[in-house]
């Protein structure tokens, strides 16, 4: 039977290739990716933990609650296509002022 | 169950590793779509399967798309040479010392930085650390029943208060979206639309802009057109 030890390890995996990601990159895309990355092991865990809690019957024969885990994935879905899509229009905003994408360009908040 | 949970484990694993090292910025694209791919079979193993196929929808189905518009668009090279080159700020970039894509010997990893790697390999040591930790009653997952009764908040005069679901269904991820929490929903959707008009405001050319790039056009339209009838003539 899977064990949620192992889903959280490989959680922290993915979270910290992604943290790798966005701290070594100079690319905004590139680091917006990693990013994605990021959310996605946050989702891991919330699914797991939401698995779990249905597993355990936490709410003794009903699982009104388990599916709250789920639920809170999907918004962070949500929360990170809203942060993408802003993310990549400051992209192609800065890429028409400065004509590249990288980051050490974009050091000053006046244009 | 087990066997599939390993494998995608394994493809979210490395279309990460992809994303993180990989100096072409379409292969990192590459990646990260292998890793959204593995994510969702994780969450099928794990009986989520309507997170899985959202999953699928939005970051495969969606997200990917925009990436991979807007590294066409916002790519650092010039256009004939293609989309698979290199990204990164090059102060120095001259157009003309760009050689094809095949001819130029470029790194097809990135240096590891070590900073960053020493960051983020303490950050996983300690949450390794502390998921070992975990009290050993936390045991294992256990079995999930068929169908298990959810109870209704808000049934309609006439409905039963409860209803049998399969857990991880649409049917039981509705009930917890608009039954448990709708203000979340309303707050999302709220959270949409700011970031819709954000990009639409970040991204829109002003008319004064606008204009001076349609002069500056005409100009060099003209100045093109002059050039060639001097040297017809």
């Amino acid at each position: 039977m899977l064990n949620p030890q192992i889903v959280l390890f490989l959680c922290a995996t993915l979270f910290c290739i992604g943290l790798y990601g966005v701290l070594s990159r100079n690319n905004l895309i590139l680091m917006l990716m990693s990013l994605e990355l990021m959310l996605n092991s946050a989702n891991i865990a919330l699914v797991a933990f939401s698995r779990y809690w249905a597993g355990k019957g936490l709410d003794a024969g009903s699982f009104s609650g388990a599916h709250s885990g789920q639920f809170f994935a999907l918004m962070v879905m949500a929360v990170a296509a809203a942060e993408v899509g802003v993310g990549l229009a400051i992209i192609v905003a800065l890429f028409r002022k400065r004509h590249n994408s990288d980051v050490r360009a974009a050091s000053e908040l006046k244009h | 169950m087990e066997v599939f949970f390993l494998l995608s484990s394994m493809v979210a694993v490395a279309g990460a590793v992809l994303v993180v090292t990989q100096r072409v910025a379409i292969y990192a694209l590459l990646g990260l779509l292998v890793s959204f791919f593995g994510t969702a079979g994780i969450f099928y193993a794990l009986d989520a399967t309507f997170v899985a196929v959202s999953q699928i929808l939005v970051y495969a189905g969606a997200l990917a798309v925009l990436f991979l518009f807007v590294l066409m668009f916002a790519s650092d090279d010039p256009p004939e040479a293609g989309p698979l080159v290199t990204v990164g700020a090059r102060k120095d970039f001259d157009p003309a010392a760009v050689k094809p894509v095949e001819a130029r010997a470029r790194p097809r990893l990135s240096m590891p930085s070590f900073g960053a790697a020493l960051l983020s390999l303490a950050v996983l040591a300690l949450m390794y650390f502390a998921i070992y930790k975990l009290p050993p009653r936390f045991g294992e997952f256990g079995g999930v029943a068929p169908q298990t009764q959810v109870h209704k908040t808000n049934p309609r005069p006439g409905e039963p208060l409860t209803e049998m679901v399969e857990f991880g269904s649409a049917r039981g991820v509705g009930y917890a979206i608009f039954d448990d929490f709708p203000l979340a929903f309303e707050v999302v959707s709220l959270l949409i639309f700011a970031a819709i008009l954000g990009a639409v405001l970040l991204t829109r050319r002003s008319a004064a802009q606008s204009r001076a790039e349609q002069e500056a056009a005409a100009r060099e339209g003209e100045a093109g057109a002059e050039g060639a009838g001097g040297s017809h003539a």
